[in-house]
């Protein structure tokens, strides 16, 4: 049985997260709800649960807030439940910490709770809170870091900015850093692609997205990307001038 | 006349010898007396010439005819004699004569009566002497003898230089003197006019040369100046040794020995050469001719003071030696010179000036030289080489003009060369002046062309500014717009109201799911409706307001009460508003209204009213803890703080300009007015068309 507590500012959110709950996730017991943070921290540490609901925004402060106050000393694992909230999405995506979408679908749920209830069982650390919050003292997303998942689903800590380029290998993705590093990340190149769309990457083919920043040059032919450690990339033609564009 | 009683009369006197043969006696008479005192002088010489007269009275005399002659001659050597005169009185009155025998360096006159010592009556000389033109009546001694009586008298003539003037011991009666004074007088003037007229001359060419050099600093100017005033000094000392004449130098007797051969010296060949060499610019045509020039006057200069030297040892014959090494030694150089300089006359007409000059010079003077060889020898003559003979003086003025016209000439060729120069540096000048000018052009037209150049990069500048703010005001334009409409219906409002429309369903209450899926419906429709139109009915935005605050009231249970109040008086399907103006404000009072901990249900109101006939005014309150409080409350980071008042304002701006009209928007927050109470209040005022 995994103890969960649900915050959120709105009786109907916190209501259907529990009929939810009771309905598919038989082995979550709901331990109490909090209707904003400051009463939110209290039943955490009151109830010291292995997981909390989360929303986002709520009346004296946002989700974040009570990671802050609690985490370190209570190691729950958390499931954000937001409406709509792209200013901090990346954030979480980027700490792979669960996030579910209202109004709440039951795969997405029960995909966040499986995901959750295996780390619990499996004693994983919570480091990825600690990510999260120091990247969300960061406006830059080049100041971020980033937590990778391996096939074994162990975590890697990497600073965005020490990223060169990921490319598709099979169904998954390999990170390649600049200290000449590769990391095997368990998600789709896809999954990446999407995450980085918003940062200072460029896609340049079907399988390969590269950081902006350690683009040293266009070979002469056009045909080619050189990084600064000296690595070559393949680029498609179509792709070459809006490249260069980005790198102006 | 007194020729025929010159020549008869010693022989006459003879007959009436008394005593001893070499004694005259000669009664005085008033005719004019003229006695050769030859026969009856006895001489002796004084080789040591350390004799004085208490000695020499006691040596034999000697009847000598030798050391008489009646031209100057060159004696080659010093001449150092004692003459003795014993002249005998027989007649009753006593008898004044005078003896002159020439114009000598020193003299010295003795008289002693019989058996007594003798006296000195006088002395006087050419050295000696240094009155003015009255010494010249020195030089007929005085021998008075009583009647009957003898008296002898003595005469020591000394001559240092060996050429000497005359000597013939002639003894005159007092007439006879003033006749013989009278004719040599003239014919001592007639020379001394010749040297004063080529002195006045000389001092004309020095004064034009010296004006000149002030004007021009040419060298060879002054080398002829200083050539002229050597000459001038020449002469003008040449006349110390013409009798009767006053002379500018008696008082220093000394100098005509001093500047008679270094004179020559000087004049001929130092200055002469030294002007020679500037005048032809001989260092640059002919350099070889110049280092001969130079060392030869160099020669000379050395010459010059050895020459000085001897003189002031009183040894005057050796410059007349040196002299006449000199002459004769450079006689035939000279000659090479001139067939030298001769032959490159054709390529500077200078060389003919200075040639025609220099051979007057070289004729006259050995014209003059040989017609002094025949009185005074070979060597003698050299001495008397440029005594002012006309021949010489001729040569001399001749010579001097021709170099004057030289120099005249030569100036011309100097300012014809500095013409010449002065025309080439103005044609420079103008060359310079024309080149400045081309590079003034080019520049200017490099300037212009920059310049404009500049102006066109800078339009270009400005316009693609002008683009690129034209550019980024429409994206701006078009963000905020976004944003706008965005803003007019929040999302997270919308998942919210799709989240409990689920949690209804899936409580199956399906009346309620049913009524809130046909709000929520409807305000989705009108939202998407209002965002097509510029301007909706204030009936319409009632309508919209109310059905929206009713979807928020459901959200939050009921927490929260509103009110929508329109004055009466408002017609409110007449009066336009522009769509979606009120509703982020009401969205963020309902937002703002349900965190007041002090305050368990959120009071919202909206409220119109017509404050003027044109103005709208419309007031959204809540009793939330404001938006000073709300945002202490936050602790999101700065960067994620929301820019909801920025917004609002920019949307007002944003209204204004699209709609053209002045909507007034003031956000009060009512805890900063009184500590009391709390909420915002939104006034709202809408003109009306």
């Amino acid at each position: 049985m995994i103890k969960a507590i649900i915050i959120d500012d709105e009786r109907n959110s916190r209501d259907i997260i529990a009929l939810m709950l009771a309905k598919y996730c038989p082995f979550v017991t709901i331990a109490d709800m909090a209707s904003d943070c400051a009463d939110g921290i209290e039943k955490i540490r009151l109830h010291q649960p292995q997981l909390v609901f989360l929303d986002l925004e709520m009346p004296d402060g946002i989700g974040f807030d009570i990671l802050t106050g609690t985490q370190a000393a209570i190691p729950f694992e958390a499931i954000f439940v937001t409406a709509f909230e792209k200013k901090f999405l990346h954030i979480i995506r980027f700490s792979e910490i669960e996030l579910i979408l209202k109004p709440i679908d039951k795969e997405s749920l029960l995909q966040a709770v499986n995901a959750v209830s295996a780390r619990i069982s499996a004693g994983s650390s919570t480091k990825r809170y600690e990510v999260l919050m120091q990247n969300f003292n960061y406006n830059q997303a080049t100041d971020w870091q980033m937590i990778v998942l391996d096939q074994e689903q162990a975590e890697h800590i990497i600073s965005i900015s020490d990223i060169n380029y990921f490319e598709a290998v099979d169904e998954f993705t390999v990170f390649y850093m600049g200290d000449g590093q590769s990391i095997n990340a368990a998600a789709g190149f896809r999954y990446y692609l999407e995450l980085f769309a918003g940062l200072r990457f460029y896609q340049l083919n079907n399988s390969q997205m590269v950081q902006l920043a350690a683009v040293s040059r266009i070979s002469s032919d056009g045909s080619k990307v050189i990084l600064r450690n000296g690595a070559t990339l393949e680029i498609t033609e179509r792709r070459k001038k809006d490249l260069i564009l980005r790198l102006q | 006349m007194l020729l025929v009683f010159c020549f008869t009369a010693p022989a006459s006197l003879a007959n009436n010898r008394t005593s001893l043969p070499d004694t005259l006696t000669i009664e005085a008479s008033t005719a004019p007396i003229v006695a050769d005192m030859r026969p009856y002088t006895t001489a002796l010489e004084d080789v040591t010439g350390s004799m004085t007269i208490s000695q020499v009275i006691h040596q034999s005399f000697s009847p000598n005819k030798e050391i008489y002659h009646a031209n100057p001659r060159n004696n080659k050597r010093q001449n150092n004699c004692w003459l003795r005169f014993i002249i005998h009185n027989p007649g009753n009155n006593m008898a004044s004569w005078l003896l002159f025998s020439g114009w000598h360096d020193f003299m010295y006159w003795y008289v002693q009566a019989p058996e007594d010592t003798p006296q000195l009556l006088m002395q006087t000389g050419l050295m000696l002497d240094r009155g003015g033109v009255e010494r010249w009546n020195h030089y007929a001694f005085a021998a008075e003898v009583p009647a009957h009586s003898t008296r002898t008298y003595y005469l020591h003539i000394i001559n240092k230089s060996f050429n000497e003037s005359p000597l013939i011991p002639t003894l005159y009666n007092t007439s006879a003197f003033v006749k013989f004074q009278n004719t040599a007088e003239e014919g001592f003037r007639r020379d001394s006019v010749v040297i004063l007229v080529l002195l006045g001359m000389l001092l004309v060419f020095f004064s034009i040369s010296l004006i000149n050099y002030i004007q021009l600093p040419d060298r060879s100017y002054l080398y002829f100046a200083l050539y002229i005033v050597g000459l001038m000094l020449f002469f003008a000392l040449r006349l110390e040794s013409k009798p009767y004449q006053l002379s500018f130098f008696h008082r220093w007797p000394m100098l005509k020995y001093y500047w008679n051969i270094p004179a020559l010296l000087f004049c001929f060949y130092l200055m002469y050469l030294l002007f020679g060499s500037t005048f032809l610019n001989l260092k640059s045509r002919y350099p070889f001719m110049a280092r001969v020039f130079t060392w030869v006057a160099a020669a000379v200069g050395g010459l010059i003071i050895i020459c000085i030297y001897c003189i002031a040892e009183e040894q005057y014959h050796l410059p007349t030696i040196i002299y006449g090494y000199v002459y004769f030694g450079t006689l035939l150089p000279l000659l090479i010179m001139f067939i030298a300089l001769a032959r490159r006359s054709q390529h500077h007409p200078l060389v003919r000036f200075f040639l025609l000059g220099s051979v007057c010079l070289y004729l006259a003077c050995l014209g003059s030289f040989l017609i002094h060889v025949h009185p005074l020898g070979l060597v003698g003559a050299l001495e008397e080489l440029s005594a002012p003979t006309l021949l010489l003086i001729g040569g001399i003025l001749l010579q001097a003009m021709f170099v004057l016209a030289g120099l005249s000439y030569r100036n011309k060729l100097v300012h014809m060369e500095r013409t010449r120069t002065q025309e080439m540096l103005i044609k420079q000048l103008n060359k310079n002046k024309e080149l400045q000018r081309k590079l003034n052009e080019q520049l200017e037209e490099l300037v212009k062309e920059q310049t404009t150049e500049i102006l066109r990069k800078k339009q270009e500048l400005e316009e693609q500014r002008k683009i690129q703010l034209e550019t980024e005001y429409v994206k701006k334009l078009t963000e905020i717009e976004l944003k706008a409409i965005r803003a007019q219906i929040n999302p997270h409002f919308i998942f919210n109201c799709l989240n409990s429309i689920q949690l209804f369903v899936m409580q199956r209450d399906f009346e309620y799911a049913q009524k809130y899926l046909s709000d929520f419906s409807y305000l989705i429709r009108k939202t998407l409706d209002f965002s097509r139109r510029n301007f909706i009915s204030l009936a319409d935005e009632i309508t919209y307001l109310n059905t929206y605050l009713g979807l928020e009231r459901m959200r939050f249970e009921n927490r929260m009460e509103y009110e929508v109040v329109v004055d009466p008086g408002i017609a409110t399907a007449e009066l336009e508003i522009p769509a979606m103006l009120l509703q982020p404000y009401v969205e963020n009072a309902v937002k703002h209204g349900m965190t007041n901990p002090k305050q368990a249900t959120g009071k919202l109101s909206v409220r119109f009213r017509q404050v003027a006939s044109d103005m709208l005014e419309c007031i959204v309150e809540d009793n939330g803890i404001g938006i000073s409080r709300s945002r202490a409350l936050r602790t999101l980071p700065q960067h994620h703080q929301s820019s909801g008042m920025e917004i609002s304002q920019n949307r007002a701006d944003l209204l204004n300009k699209m709609y053209n009209t002045e909507i007034q928007i003031e956000i009060i927050d009512k805890f900063l007015k009184d500590d009391e109470d709390s909420g915002t209040l939104v006034i709202i005022l809408i003109p009306q068309l």
